[in-house]
C-alpha cells in the first residue's frame, strides 16, 4: 500500500524534533530511515504507527487519511528493537495476540498463525516462552506477530541492533526475503548504513529532523548531495582533504602540495575553500594523481587491508587494498587518487558537481 | 572456621540477636505459657495452699461429701498435747494447763464459742477474757482461710482434721487448694470447647478475606488508574492514598469515628435528607464489618498500590506500545498484558497481607473494639483481651498464650504454603520480566 507523509511536524513540549517533513513510499517498497541517534527517525516511525500523535501534517495509507486514527485502528505492524514480546505468553499466543484482540475465530487464527510461522521458519517453536528463545528466534516471532494481521505497512525499529554479528547477517537477508515474499510496504529505522544499503530499495538519510537525501542505495553512495551523506555512507568511511581552489587546482591546507585538478570543470572560482572527499577504494597505488604520505595505521580485514596514510599537513587518507601489497606501518608511500571519483564539497558541506572536461 | 566466616557471622550477629530476642524468645515463651494456667489470680511466681469458701464450693461440685467437707469448712478446736505445749510456751499458768489436760484432753469442739465456754468453766482460767480468747486460738485445728506457705504445712494441718480421704481425693484437694500456677494442657481443651473460640475464628476468616480482597483489589485499581494518568496527577493521587499509612493509627481511627458517629459527619449530612442519625460504626454487625474492612483496607491498599505501580512501570514501554499497535484498547492492555505480569506482586501482597492481617487487631481495637457484642472480635483481639486487657480484671496469661500459639501455628503453616506456592527459590534467582 502506498504511504504518504505530508508536512509532518512533531514537537515534545518546547522541543521541535521534526519541523516539516514529507515522505512517500510506493506500494511494496522497503525504505530505510537512516541517521545518527537523535535525528528523529524513531519519532517518525512512532508517528506513523500512531504511538505518538502528530503535531502537524497529514498521513495517508493509500487514500485513507489516518492522521487522527488511534494506533489500535491503523493496521500497522511494528517490530521493536527489543522485540517487545509478551513474556507470559508462548510464541503461538504472542503471534495470535493481534488476531485474538480482533476476536477472529479460533480456526482462522490457527490457520493464519501456522502460515506465518512457516514463512518465518519458527513452526517448531510455538510452545516456547520468549525467555526460552534465542535472540534471532525472538526476532522471528516478533516479525510473525507484526505480519500476521496483514498490516498496511510494516515498521521495523532497529530490528537488528540487539543481535550478535552472525545473526545480524542472517536476519538481514531473512527480513528482506520475508518483506519481498509478502510484498508489504516497509520502513526500516536504523543507524547502521550497511543494514540500510543491503536491505532497502531506497534510503532516506535524516539529520536533525530533516531528510537530507532520499535515493537508492547505489545512487546515494555514488552521488551524495552533501558532506554529511558522504560521510555517513561507506565502510570504511570516506576521508576528506581541506584545501583552497587555485588556478592550477586545489592547494591543500597548510601544505605546499597542490592537487592539479586541471581536467575538471565546475570548480569554484579561485580563493574559495573546498573539501575533497576520497573513498578508500579510490586511493590506490596505481592511480595517476599521486599524493605522498606515511602509513600511520594498518588494519587487517582478512580479504583486504585498510591503510591510513597521513599526509605532511596532517590530513589522513584511507586506502583499502587486496591482501599482499607488502606495505608496513611507517612506510613512506606515494599513492594515487582516482581523479574523476573525487567528491567535492563547499564550505557549507554542499556537493560541488564536477565533471571531466570532455 | 575461616576468618571470613567469622566476619560474616559478626555482621549477622545483631540481626540474629534481635531475631532471637524479639521473635524466637517470645514465641517460645508463649508456647511455654500456653501450657500453664497462669492468670492474675495465680500470679506468675509461686503460690500457697488455701482452702477458701470458693475452694469448698468447687470441692462440693467435684463430689466431696459429708464429714470431710464439714470438717474442712468448719472451725474446730482439739485439745491435744501440741496445743498444751503451745499454751505453756505462750505463758499461761501451769495450773491452768494442768487443769485443761486433766479435764479436756482429747475433746473436740466444733465452734469457738463452745470451746470458750468450756475454758471459762475451769477454775484456774486467766482473769482477762482477752487472754482466754487468745488461748482458744492455740488449739484451733481449722484450715479454712488459713494460708499455708508449703505443702508440708498444709498436709500436716489436714492430717490433724482426720478427713479419711482416699489418695485420689487427697491429691485433688491439694491441687484445688493450691493458689499458684501449674502445668496443664487444659487451655487447649478449653479453646476447643468454647463457642466463643469458633466465633473468633469465623470473625478472623471474615476479616482477613474481605480486607485482603479490598486491599489487593483497590491497590490494583489505584496502581492501574494512576499509571494511565499524567505523572504529576498520578503522584498527587498516590500521595493522597498513601496518607492512611503514614497517619498515626490513633488519629486515623479517630477521624473514622468522627466520620461515622451518630453526631459525626455522615449522620449530620444524612440528617438533612431525613435519615435518622446512627452510629454507623457500631449500629449493626454489618456496619461494623464495613467500617473495619474499610479502615484496614485503605491502609493496606496503599502498600499494594506502591508495589503494583512499580511493577507496572517495570514493564518495558515498548511492550505496551506493541499491544497498542496490535490493536488492544486500554482494557485489553490491562487484561492481557499488565495483569498477567503482575502475578508475582499480587501473590506476594496476598501472602504478606494474609499473615499481617491474621495477627493485626490494632485498628479494630481502636475502632469497634470487637463490637457490637463480639461481632468483630477477631482471634488476635480475642487473645489480647483474654491475656492482657480483660474487663473482669483476671488476666488469663496461660489461656491467652494458648490462643496466640494457635495463631503462630496458623501463620507458620500459611507461610510454608505460600513459600511452596511461590517456589521462592526460582523467584529470587531469575528475573520475571525479560528486558
Amino acid at each position: 500500500m502506498r504511504i504518504e507523509l505530508k508536512n509532518f511536524k512533531k514537537t515534545f513540549g518546547d522541543i521541535t524534533v521534526i519541523e516539516d517533513m514529507s515522505l512517500s513510499l510506493e506500494s511494496g517498497e522497503m525504505l530505510a530511515l537512516l541517521g545518527p541517534s537523535g535525528c528523529g527517525k524513531s519519532t517518525t516511525l512512532f508517528a506513523i504507527c500512531g504511538i505518538h500523535r502528530m503535531t502537524g501534517g497529514q498521513l495517508l495509507f493509500g487514500d485513507r487519511d489516518v492522521t487522527l486514527v488511534p494506533s489500535q485502528q491503523r493496521n500497522v505492524g511494528v517490530v521493536f528493537q527489543n522485540y517487545a514480546l509478551y513474556p507470559h505468553m508462548n510464541a503461538y499466543e504472542n503471534i495470535a495476540f493481534p488476531l485474538m484482540i480482533r476476536k477472529e475465530d479460533r480456526k482462522t487464527i490457527e490457520k493464519k498463525v501456522s502460515e506465518i510461522a512457516a514463512l518465518v521458519h519458527i513452526g517448531e517453536l510455538m510452545e516456547r516462552k520468549p525467555a526460552q528463545l534465542s535472540g534471532g528466534q525472538q526476532q522471528r516471532v516478533a516479525l510473525a506477530r507484526a505480519l500476521v494481521r496483514e498490516p498496511d505497512i510494516l515498521l521495523l525499529d532497529e530490528p537488528l541492533a540487539n543481535l550478535d554479528a552472525k545473526l545480524r547477517l542472517e536476519m538481514r537477508s531473512e527480513i528482506r526475503r520475508i518483506q519481498q515474499q509478502t510484498g508489504i510496504t516497509a520502513i526500516l529505522v536504523t543507524h547502521d548504513q550497511v543494514e540500510a544499503m543491503s536491505m532497502c530499495d531506497r534510503i532516506a538519510i535524516m539529520n536533525k529532523g530533516d531528510i537530507v537525501q532520499l535515493s537508492s542505495p547505489q545512487d546515494m553512495y555514488q552521488n551524495p548531495n552533501s558532506e554529511f551523506v558522504a560521510s555517513f555512507l561507506g565502510n570504511p568511511p570516506i576521508a576528506f582533504l581541506d584545501g583552497v581552489v587555485t588556478d592550477g587546482g586545489v592547494q591543500l591546507a597548510s601544505s605546499e602540495a597542490l592537487l592539479p585538478l586541471r581536467g575538471q570543470h565546475g570548480l569554484p572560482s579561485s580563493g574559495m575553500p573546498i573539501r575533497l572527499g576520497i573513498r578508500p577504494e579510490h586511493f590506490q597505488p596505481e592511480n595517476p594523481l599521486k599524493v605522498t604520505g606515511r602509513i600511520s595505521f594498518v588494519e587487517t580485514q582478512g580479504r583486504e587491508e585498510l591503510y591510513d596514510v597521513t599526509l605532511s599537513n596532517g590530513s589522513v587518507l584511507r586506502s583499502i587494498q587486496r591482501q599482499g601489497g607488502g606495505y608496513h606501518l611507517g612506510d613512506e608511500v606515494s599513492w594515487g587518487i582516482a581523479e574523476n571519483q573525487i567528491l567535492a564539497f563547499d564550505a557549507s558541506g554542499a556537493r560541488l558537481h564536477m565533471g571531466a572536461l570532455a | 572456621m575461616r576468618r571470613t566466616d567469622l566476619f560474616g557471622l559478626g555482621f549477622m550477629a545483631p540481626a540474629l540477636i534481635l531475631t532471637i530476642m524479639f521473635f524466637l524468645a517470645p514465641v517460645v515463651m508463649t508456647g511455654v505459657y500456653s501450657f500453664t494456667n497462669m492468670s492474675t489470680a495465680t500470679g506468675i511466681s509461686g503460690g500457697a495452699y488455701l482452702i477458701s469458701p470458693a475452694t469448698i464450693r468447687s470441692l462440693t461440685e467435684q463430689g466431696f461429701q459429708g464429714d470431710a467437707i464439714e470438717r474442712l469448712s468448719s472451725e474446730s478446736y482439739v485439745v491435744d498435747e501440741a496445743g498444751l505445749e503451745a499454751a505453756e510456751a505462750a505463758g499461761y499458768t501451769p495450773r491452768f494447763i494442768a487443769e485443761i489436760r486433766s479435764t479436756l484432753l482429747g475433746d473436740t469442739f466444733t465452734g469457738r464459742r463452745d470451746f470458750e465456754r468450756a475454758l471459762k468453766d475451769l477454775s484456774h482460767r486467766p482473769r482477762s477474757i482477752r487472754d482466754l480468747k487468745k488461748a482458744t486460738e492455740l488449739f484451733q485445728k481449722s484450715v479454712l482461710n488459713v494460708r499455708f506457705e508449703t505443702e508440708a504445712d498444709f498436709q500436716s494441718a489436714l492430717s490433724s482434721l482426720n478427713l479419711n480421704l482416699s489418695p485420689a481425693e487427697a491429691v485433688f484437694l491439694t491441687e484445688t487448694a493450691y493458689t499458684g500456677w501449674i502445668w496443664t494442657s487444659a487451655n487447649y481443651d478449653r479453646a476447643v470447647n468454647l463457642p466463643s473460640t469458633y466465633r473468633a475464628t469465623a470473625n478472623s476468616a471474615i476479616y482477613v478475606t474481605f480486607t485482603l480482597a479490598f486491599n489487593v483489589g483497590f491497590g490494583l485499581f489505584l496502581a492501574i488508574t494512576t499509571f494511565y494518568l499524567p505523572s504529576g496527577q498520578a503522584a498527587f493521587f498516590r500521595t493522597i492514598w498513601f496518607l492512611p499509612r503514614i497517619l498515626p493509627p490513633v488519629l486515623y481511627v479517630l477521624m473514622w469515628k468522627w466520620l461515622t458517629w451518630d453526631t459525626g459527619f455522615l449522620s449530620t449530612l444524612l440528617s438533612h435528607f431525613g435519615v435518622p442519625p446512627h452510629n454507623l460504626m457500631k449500629h449493626t454487625a454489618t456496619h461494623a464489618w464495613v467500617v473495619v474492612v474499610l479502615i484496614n483496607g485503605f491502609v493496606g491498599a496503599s502498600m499494594g498500590m506502591i508495589l503494583f505501580s512499580s511493577a507496572i512501570r517495570s514493564i518495558p514501554q515498548s511492550m505496551l506500545h506493541a499491544s497498542e499497535v496490535d490493536g488492544a484498547n486500554r482494557w485489553q492492555q490491562v487484561r492481557y498484558i499488565i495483569l498477567p505480569q503482575l502475578r508475582w506482586p499480587i501473590l506476594f501482597t496476598t501472602a504478606y497481607q494474609t499473615l499481617s492481617l491474621l495477627t493485626s487487631f490494632e485498628y479494630i481495637l481502636l475502632s469497634t473494639n470487637g463490637g457490637p457484642g463480639s461481632a468483630t472480635n477477631v482471634w488476635a483481639l480475642y487473645a489480647f483481651k483474654i491475656a492482657l486487657n480483660n474487663y473482669g480484671g483476671n488476666l488469663e496469661y496461660g489461656y491467652g498464650a494458648a490462643l496466640a500459639m494457635v495463631l503462630v501455628i496458623i501463620g507458620i503453616i500459611a507461610s510454608l504454603f505460600y513459600l511452596r506456592l511461590f517456589n521462592f527459590k526460582s523467584m529470587i534467582t531469575s528475573p520475571r520480566i525479560e528486558q
